[in-house]
């Protein structure tokens, strides 16, 4: 990877460059207000905290408004983290100085209120009424949710299932686990709700759990442990008219950034066109994000390096994403390397100096980066240094298909032989056991006895 | 004198009759003459002819191998007891005529006899220094006395050990290219009529009954015979059959996780021909014993941790690991194929260098790659280029080199290695074929004999047998196999 770093162009560079700080400091594209609307709930001000942590250009603003909302609610530790990372990066704003009134009050509020829902749900449960018990424990678990306790509102939640009696409140379990689920990351625990949600849906509840949402949290569960091909089929089921039916997880933005994006990186040009391009729900998606579908048809049309341009424009927006950021490397580098092997397609040999000027930055080569291609094998070609040029191997399928035969039929036969000449040995009792009741753990003495039955006594 | 000599030439009939002898023919008339030979003095056989030859001289081996057998025996005795009363060289002579010339048809009704005469040829050539002129004569006899070679004998370790004694291996390629499957008196074979049947399996003809073959071989022995026949071919720097031969002795059947001293040693020289043929890491055989497979790990650790520094570790590591070892590899007699080792890893990274690159110059290469023999990089780049050089003659290499002027020279590396001809892959598609189809026939014979083998269904009978008694609650504490009590004691630590 070192090698890369003498082509600025290449989004690994990008990455080294800024990692050392992890600080974004190119201006962002989007509106911090208009982007921040399209969520509601924790990850909210997850992403304002994301957003005010990494970005160099945003984030004061960033944080002077996750700080204003944290103190709206009761969340105390969220309040303290945002309020601290303003301090550092803008301790004249008025914000940045700590309430302490404010937090004592809350957190005796919060206390009080605690033991009071605990206390409730004590006595529901004495007095065995179902429905009371399912909703003391909800509340029981949107107070700890709302406070910041997610493990316990993770609980609290999850006992609500033993009193469902309705449908209803299966999907209502599964909707607020999901929810819970995703801020921890537990992305195992949304995949076996989305499945009982699904069981759901097909028993003629889709209203309450709308097919967008679905889609979009599974898909999520997938792209983050970054099984990209999976994400992206995924992200393409979802249906049109998501709006804000998901707001607390995902907006119908980013489901057109991480489905475009992944399905990029790992489809060929013709699913692109089938899969992306005409499929009429997704595209109300892209229209959202028209960039994406620029780089996709960039792609489709071989016009890679305005496809490469595209993205790297939007990658400082990209960083500033709290699920893209630890992947956006990895796909841009996958598309990249997708982008190189389908321009050197047609030729059987190119120049370096086409490709250089087609994905280097000018002044740098990329010896390095085509080097480790072929080493790992997604390039089926060979440098010749000398004379400047990439050329295709050739490939001649006949003379493999025998080569592979013979090689096959030399192991069989070896094996073959091998196996005979064992069930000689057995059959002669001629294997060699360890030698006991003799110091010095193994001998070359092996057993020559005929038969276990007679080597009994004639060893000792 | 001249009583004996009909009753030596009696048979086979000379001239032969035009109907050639039947087998039981040719039995009853050799075993005659066995029977009247071997009554026969040694001093009457010492005796010369009335024209004043010697025996030896005058029986001709080819035809008369049965007599000249006996003669030779008796000679070869008189030689023991007093070696000056012989003609050496002259007897030298015979011997090396009887071997490249015996009767194989004969000779299986002499396998005692012919055992005695190369152990003696053999300490005969020791105490002389004349052991590489005696090699070709015992390989050309093992042989003609099994052609197919499929069978271990004794004298097959005879043979070997010999060879790698005297440092001569091209002589006795022609016995270690065969594959031993076959060990005599392993399964019951079934009494033949007449042994001079010539269409008699090898292992038919070589049963113990011939004793040709000691009754019982030892388990050794056979590893023994792999052992040296890898190293063997290490002497001839042949990489891919010495990892075979060595392979043969590592994937021996071992009982209860057992390992013996032999295969321990070939493990680990199994470890750096591996790494000298692929250039990397090996894996373990399918057909290894698992527990054994546990037992090499521990004891050739040195070994195993060189091979992962040579496949992903540095020149200098490598070198170092290698130095740090020494003793190690002194003690296991190693050190030159560690010297190979260490020679062979700049080799495979310009290898490696081929399969990315189509063409590079030599100073390029000197750039990219590192010897482990200096710890870095070559002094110059024209050690390279002698390097590449020596690569692309002795066919390591696959590539060419070209001297545009005013430049370093340029490497061009060939595609996809030795392209074979279309004619040449057919006949080695025909080859393999036939190899595969009488390896299935010797499956068969396997099949038959594992489905009719006593051993093989008093085996089986004693499994059900013990099964039926476990299911019936009553358990047979079997002191047949002593492993089972082991086990159990060390579980109650």
């Amino acid at each position: 990877m070192a090698g890369l770093q003498s082509a600025p162009s290449s989004p690994i560079q990008i990455f080294s460059k800024r990692n050392g700080s992890g600080i974004v400091t190119e201006p962002p594209k989007f509106d911090l207000e208009s982007y921040i609307q399209n969520y509601k709930g924790r990850t909210r001000s997850n992403r304002l905290i994301h957003i005010g942590v990494f970005s160099a250009f945003l984030g004061v603003d960033a944080l002077k408004l996750a700080v204003r909302e944290a103190k709206a609610g009761k969340d105390i530790p969220r309040y303290i983290d945002a309020q601290t990372h303003l301090e550092t990066i803008g301790p004249n704003e008025p914000e940045a100085v700590r309430d302490n009134a404010w937090i004592e009050q809350t957190e005796r509020q919060n206390e009080a209120e605690t033991q009071r829902l605990e206390a409730e749900l004590k006595g529901y449960k004495s007095n065995l009424i179902k429905e009371s018990i399912r909703m003391g424990n909800e509340d029981l678990g949107k107070h700890y949710e709302a406070i910041g306790d997610l493990p316990h509102a993770f609980e609290a939640f999850g006992r609500m299932r033993q009193d469902n009696t309705v449908e209803k409140h299966s999907v209502d379990v599964s909707k607020h686990l999901i929810e819970v689920a995703v801020e921890q990351k537990n992305w195992i625990a949304v995949t076996s709700n989305i499945l009982k949600l699904k069981s759901v849906m097909n028993s003629g509840l889709e209203d309450l759990a709308p097919q967008p949402y679905i889609v979009a949290s599974q898909a999520l569960a997938q792209f983050d442990v970054g099984n990209y091909a999976d994400a992206a089929l995924t992200f393409l089921q979802c249906e049109a008219g998501m709006g804000q039916s998901c707001a607390t997880i995902i907006s119908p933005n980013d489901v057109a950034i991480y489905g475009g994006l992944c399905a990029l990186a790992t489809m060929d040009r013709n699913e692109l066109q089938k899969k992306v391009l005409e499929n009429s729900h997704f595209r109300s998606y892209l229209e959202l994000e028209p960039q994406i579908r620029h780089a996709i048809s960039f792609f489709i049309n071989s016009r890679y390096t305005n496809c490469l341009r595209v993205l790297e424009s939007y990658h400082a927006d990209y960083l500033l994403d709290i699920y893209l950021q630890q992947h956006i490397n990895d796909l841009y580098q996958m598309i990249r390397s997708k982008c190189i092997v389908q321009y050197f397609i047609p030729f059987s040999s190119c120049t370096l100096a086409s490709l250089n000027e087609a994905f280097a930055a000018p002044g740098n080569a990329m010896d390095k980066e085509l080097i480790l291609m072929i080493t790992r094998g997604e390039l089926n070609a060979r440098i010749n240094t000398v004379d400047g040029l990439l050329e295709a191997r050739k490939t001649n399928p006949r003379d493999e298909i025998q080569r592979e035969a013979l090689r096959v039929a030399d192991e069989y036969e070896k094996e073959a032989t091998t196996r005979i000449f064992h069930t000689q040995v057995t059959m002669a009792g001629l294997e060699v056991k360890p030698v006991k009741h003799r110091s010095g753990g193994f001998s070359s003495t092996p057993y020559t006895s005929f038969d276990a039955d007679m080597s009994g006594s004639g060893l000792n | 004198m001249d009583d004996i000599l009909p009753r030596l030439l009696a048979f086979p009939p000379h001239p032969s009759p035009a109907l050639p002898l039947s087998d039981q023919q040719f039995d009853e008339g050799i075993r005659a003459l066995v029977e009247v030979v071997k009554g026969i003095s040694d001093s009457k056989l010492l005796q010369k002819t009335a024209s004043g030859e010697h025996l030896l001289d005058f029986v001709n081996p080819s035809l008369n191998t049965a007599s000249y057998t006996f003669i030779l025996v008796a000679n070869l005795n008189k030689a023991k007891q007093y070696e000056k009363a012989v003609d050496m060289d002259a007897l030298w002579n015979n011997i090396c005529t009887f071997l490249s010339g015996f009767d194989p048809r004969q000779i299986r009704y002499l396998g005692h006899e012919l055992a005695q005469i190369i152990d003696t040829f053999a300490n005969i050539a020791q105490r002389h220094h004349r052991i590489p002129l005696a090699l070709p004569r015992i390989r050309d006899a093992l042989i003609r006395y099994d052609p197919t070679g499929t069978v271990f004998t004794p004298k097959h370790l005879l043979l070997v050990k010999l060879a790698v004694e005297a440092r001569s291996y091209d002589d006795v390629v022609p016995v270690l290219e065969k594959t031993i499957l076959y060990i005599p008196g392993a399964s019951e074979q079934p009494n033949p009529e007449f042994i001079c049947n010539m269409t008699l399996s090898p292992l038919a003809s070589i049963t113990a009954h011939s004793s040709f073959v000691p009754k019982h071989t030892k388990s050794q022995d056979i590893l023994e015979y792999f052992l040296l026949s890898g190293m063997a071919y290490i002497g001839l720097n042949n990489w891919r059959r010495a990892k075979e031969c060595l392979e043969r002795a590592i994937t021996y059947p071992a009982k209860e996780n057992g390992c013996s001293k032999i295969m321990t040693e070939a493990y680990k020289k199994w470890v750096l021909v591996s790494l000298l043929l692929d250039g990397k890491s090996p894996t373990l055989p399918m057909v290894t014993s698992g527990g054994t497979a546990k037992l090499y790990h521990t004891l050739a650790k040195p070994y195993e941790i060189v091979s992962q520094i040579f496949e992903a570790g540095t020149a200098s590591r490598l070198k170092s690991e290698i130095e740090t070892g020494q003793t190690i590899w002194q003690q296991d007699m190693n050190v030159g194929l560690m010297m190979a080792v260490l020679a062979a890893y700049q080799q495979f990274q310009i290898r490696n260098l081929g399969k990315v690159h189509s063409k590079l110059s030599i100073m390029d290469i000197h750039n990219a790659t590192q010897s482990a023999e200096v710890g870095g990089k070559l002094g110059q780049a024209q050690f390279v280029r002698t390097l590449v050089q020596n690569m692309i003659a002795n066919g390591s290499l696959d590539a060419s080199l070209s001297y545009p002027p005013d430049k370093s020279p340029v490497v061009t590396f060939s595609e996809n290695g030795p392209a074979m001809s279309e004619k040449m892959t057919q006949v080695a598609l025909a080859e393999s074929t036939h190899r595969i189809k009488a390896l299935a026939l010797q499956i068969n014979n396997i099949d038959r004999t594992m489905t009719y083998e006593k051993e093989y269904l008093k085996h089986v009978q004693k499994v059900r047998k013990n099964k039926k008694n476990t299911d019936q609650g009553v358990v047979s504490v079997d002191m047949d196999w002593p492993g089972e009590d082991e086990d159990l004691m060390a579980s109650m630590y």
